[in-house]
């Protein structure tokens, strides 16, 4: 008995040194996260009740966030009296929710995956006394470091902002239920880890997953918040954060995380290192369709490009099928009936449901422009990787090269963003008793292909000049998104609004757009081009 | 002469940051030859093939494959060339069938019946998907490609490093075949008796040096042969013979010795020892092996021969 309880545990020999050597390797990478997560949090509530202290103020926004639209984006508001602090949660839960769960798959994939595949995996099992569930438990805890973490900031940050309406119990539930969400779904992302057997596949399982929870919470949000439930994803708005104070979501998620790790441990003893679950099966012995960069980056990308394409068009019908409900107009007292006329209702409807259009125009082209860099960044990845070594010695140009994946990745952008827009509209019109003109959805994309060409440019030239720091592609992303969407919340002064490329068109499409920015936007955009083509010309490959 | 070089290097040169990794490398390969560029890690081989190959830039002095500028005209140059790495890493998604296709189309090549042949010799399933293969399988993959393209020159760096001693042979055989058929080989591996089997000239490199070129013979003059011999009567006179090296008696009365012996000296001890009458008599001539730990054990500023 005491036997085989003493071999179990050595299966977990030494599983805190190599936590301390994850924690060492990604202390920068948590820290940063820390930063913008927990920071930003913080800096919001503190600044929250200069924007929503009075009474008209709450009024006012409360009012925008029981329209269906923002339900669909925030969840529903269904307490009666309303303070500061119950707005902040409704603004920032799911939000933050998300930002949660992307940062803990960067970290799980990373612990598991990324690590077996540099080899170090191999390495440390096979010739040190390491056990070998130590890896997977180290990982488990490395995720628990960072959200306790992220928990405690933020729960000592929001009871020092001490928002109007905010309470020591609120405070907590709110720091506790955003540090789980993400720490369970970073388990879940475990068992992925296990299934699969390359880092790349893990995270397309991974995000598929937390889409299909997202999609959940949202249309029955819309539909009826009872079966939110069903989401793991929509617990988080079932803690009544400042109004119920329900602890029973953090109990549910941790009992999720927990019993998702446990599955991530069995199916980890029956794998063999470096391999997946799901078998990889035999293939093609000869090719005639691989000829050279082009088809081979056709061939590598094909699943996940359609992966991206089928995933916003259903995103884009989601949101589409609630348009109905979105246009209607929130304070339909028969007053404001009478004063506006017959008429004057169905522009009001319309003005509404242009604006949302706008706004999931600014999301769509966001994860266009994340599909398109996914791609663009292969031609750095498969270089240190050694992959393009033995494309590099063959008669082919490198701008050529670089051309092929510039291209496809613009390209695919693009069309994620018309996907998902038409999808949008299709399945909005389906619902709509008076739908809406096909030039509104153009006029939106016609506007946004220029943002996403300029992100994909300032990709290409940090790609061929300073490729380490690619990575700043996703701050300028995020900081242009971030400044967009809680840029007014936060009463940003205008010349910082300006900064973000959204910023420009965010009259589109109720309003025509405007040509200045626009020429403006892809001259900066030819210029990054140019300096990216020089920059991979006269480089040295890594690899 | 000049025209028959397919690739030469004057006094290269490549830093990264402060760091020197090549201070000076020359090599020159005729057309129809086999060079071998030996050193230890780190010595600069792949650095070197990587600057030939159009990879990374000279920092100093030449380097031309075909008479052409091996970074402004590469792509050129590739047109002629086979290149198999020392560490090769394939799409994870493709299958070595695949791969080996793909690589065959981007040199402007075909899958030919000797392709087949080739996958036959060295006994690879093509249908498995990268990801499941060995290093020595991917090496597979990469060395059936370069084998089955018509070019001029093949570089190989570090070829069998992941290869079992059956391959090993195969791949000298090939490059054996390559030789025959007039190509021009550029071979670089720490791995001496390969290249000592395979190579007409060799290059060594250490430090970012190219320290000594020539062939096989041509070296060996400067080498000593170990000798281990047996006589009927004490061989006193070994002691104070010049060009004798390291001499250890294996018995008590002097007539059992090992020792080397600097090969231009040979005749002179060959004389003095049947002077004392041999009963067993053994010569090794230097292996690259020895060559080699002469050159790498020596100091930097120490030429080689001294």
């Amino acid at each position: 008995m005491t036997k085989k309880w003493v071999s179990k545990m050595t299966q977990y020999t030494q599983t805190f040194a190599l936590l301390k050597a994850n924690l060492k390797r990604d202390w920068i990478k948590i820290l940063i996260w820390l930063a913008v997560l927990a920071g930003m949090f913080v800096a919001v509530a503190a600044k929250f009740e200069g924007i929503y202290g009075s009474p008209k103020q709450i009024a006012t926004i409360a009012q925008t966030l029981r329209s269906q639209a923002m339900v669909s984006l925030f969840g529903p508001m269904t307490h009666a009296s309303l303070n500061t602090a119950i707005i902040f949660a409704s603004e920032m839960m799911v939000f933050w929710g998300i930002f949660m769960v992307i940062f803990n798959y960067s970290l799980s994939v990373g612990a598991t995956r990324g690590q077996e595949e540099s080899g170090l995996t191999e390495m440390v099992l096979g010739g040190h006394p390491v056990g070998r569930l130590a890896p997977i438990a180290a990982a488990g805890l490395e995720l628990l470091v960072a959200n306790s973490l992220f928990a405690l900031i933020t729960g000592f940050g929001m009871m020092a902002a001490n928002m109007p309406g905010s309470d020591f119990n609120g405070n907590w539930l709110f720091a506790v239920t955003l540090a789980l969400v993400g720490w369970t779904f970073g388990m879940i992302s475990l068992i992925f880890a296990q299934l699969v057997a390359d880092s790349h596949n893990v995270a397309i399982y991974n995000y598929a997953f937390f889409g299909i929870t997202y999609l959940v919470r949202m249309m029955t949000d819309v539909a009826n918040p009872d079966y939110t439930w069903l989401s793991p994803f929509g617990w988080i708005e079932k803690a009544g954060i400042y109004t119920e104070n329900n602890w029973l979501p953090v109990g549910l998620l941790a009992i999720l995380g927990l019993i998702a790790f446990g599955m991530a441990v069995a199916l980890n003893v029956n794998r063999d290192i470096d391999a997946g679950i799901i078998q990889v099966r035999a293939g093609k012995r000869r090719s005639r369709f691989l000829r050279g960069p082009a088809t081979l980056l056709l061939w590598n990308q094909k699943s996940i490009s359609l992966f991206w394409i089928i995933g916003m068009a259903v995103l884009g019908a989601s949101y589409g099928s609630v348009f109905n409900s979105i246009s209607k107009i929130v304070n339909d007292s028969p007053v404001v009936r009478q004063v506006l006329g017959a008429s004057g209702i169905a522009h009001a409807e319309k003005t509404q449901l242009l604006s949302f259009v706008g706004i999931l125009g600014v999301i769509f082209g966001v994860l266009a422009v994340v599909g398109g860099a996914m791609v663009i960044n292969h031609l750095y990845t498969e270089e240190i990787k050694g992959y393009l070594q033995l494309v590099n010695t063959k008669p082919q140009s490198r701008s050529y090269l670089l051309s092929t994946y510039f291209v496809y990745g613009w390209l695919l952008s693009v069309i994620i963003l018309f996907a998902a827009l038409m999808a949008a509209m299709g399945a909005g019109n389906a619902v709509l008793k008076h739908p809406l003109a096909f030039h509104y959805f153009w006029r939106t994309f016609v506007a946004l292909v220029p943002v996403l060409t300029v992100f994909i440019s300032a990709l290409v030239a940090l790609i061929g000049f300073l490729p380490r720091w690619r990575s700043i592609v996703w701050v300028l992303l995020g900081g242009s998104f971030m400044i967009s969407y809680f840029g007014r919340l936060v009463d940003l002064p205008t010349w910082a609004l300006k900064i973000s490329p959204f910023y420009w068109f965010r009259k589109v499409p109720i309003n025509e757009i405007d040509g200045t920015p626009v020429i403006w936007i892809l001259i900066i955009a030819a210029v990054l081009i140019v300096i990216g083509y020089i920059g991979y010309r006269r480089r040295d490959f890594s690899n | 002469m000049k025209g028959d070089l397919v690739l030469e290097t004057n006094g290269l040169q490549k830093s990264f940051g402060k760091f020197k990794a090549l201070k000076d490398v020359n090599l020159q390969l005729h057309k129809g030859e086999v060079l071998g560029f030996i050193g230890p890690n780190g010595a600069g081989k792949s650095t070197t093939i990587r600057v030939i190959l159009g990879l990374i830039k000279a920092t100093g002095g030449s380097a031309e494959v075909f008479g052409q500028n091996v970074w402004k005209d590469s792509v050129k140059i590739h047109q002629d060339l086979a290149y198999v790495p020392g560490d090769v890493y394939l799409w994870p998604n493709l299958t070595g069938g695949q791969t080996i296709d793909l690589l065959l189309h981007m040199s402007g090549q075909a899958h030919t019946p000797r392709t087949d042949d080739l996958i036959k010799t060295f006994k690879l399933d093509t249908s498995k998907k990268n990801r499941t293969y060995s290093k020595g399988n991917r090496q597979k993959v990469a060395l059936i490609a370069a084998f089955s393209t018509d070019v001029d020159l093949y570089i190989f760096d570090e070829p069998t490093s992941g290869l079992d001693p059956l391959n090993e042979v195969i791949f000298q055989n090939l490059v054996a075949e390559l030789k025959k058929a007039g190509k021009s080989v550029f071979l670089s591996s720490h791995i001496l008796s390969e290249v000592e089997k395979m190579c007409d000239t060799i290059s060594i490199i250490r430090e970012g040096k190219v320290i000594e070129t020539g062939s096989l013979e041509a070296m060996q003059h400067l080498t000593r042969n170990t000798v281990v011999v047996k006589t009927q009567n004490p061989m006193t006179a070994l002691k104070s013979a010049a060009g004798v090296h390291q001499l250890t008696f294996t018995d008590g009365h002097e007539t059992a010795a090992e020792f080397s012996v600097d090969s231009d000296q040979i005749g002179n001890v060959m004389s003095l020892l049947s002077d004392s009458r041999i009963v067993q008599l053994k010569t090794t001539p230097p292996t690259l092996e020895d060559l080699f730990l002469r050159y790498y054990s020596a100091n930097n500023d120490q030429k080689v021969g001294e």
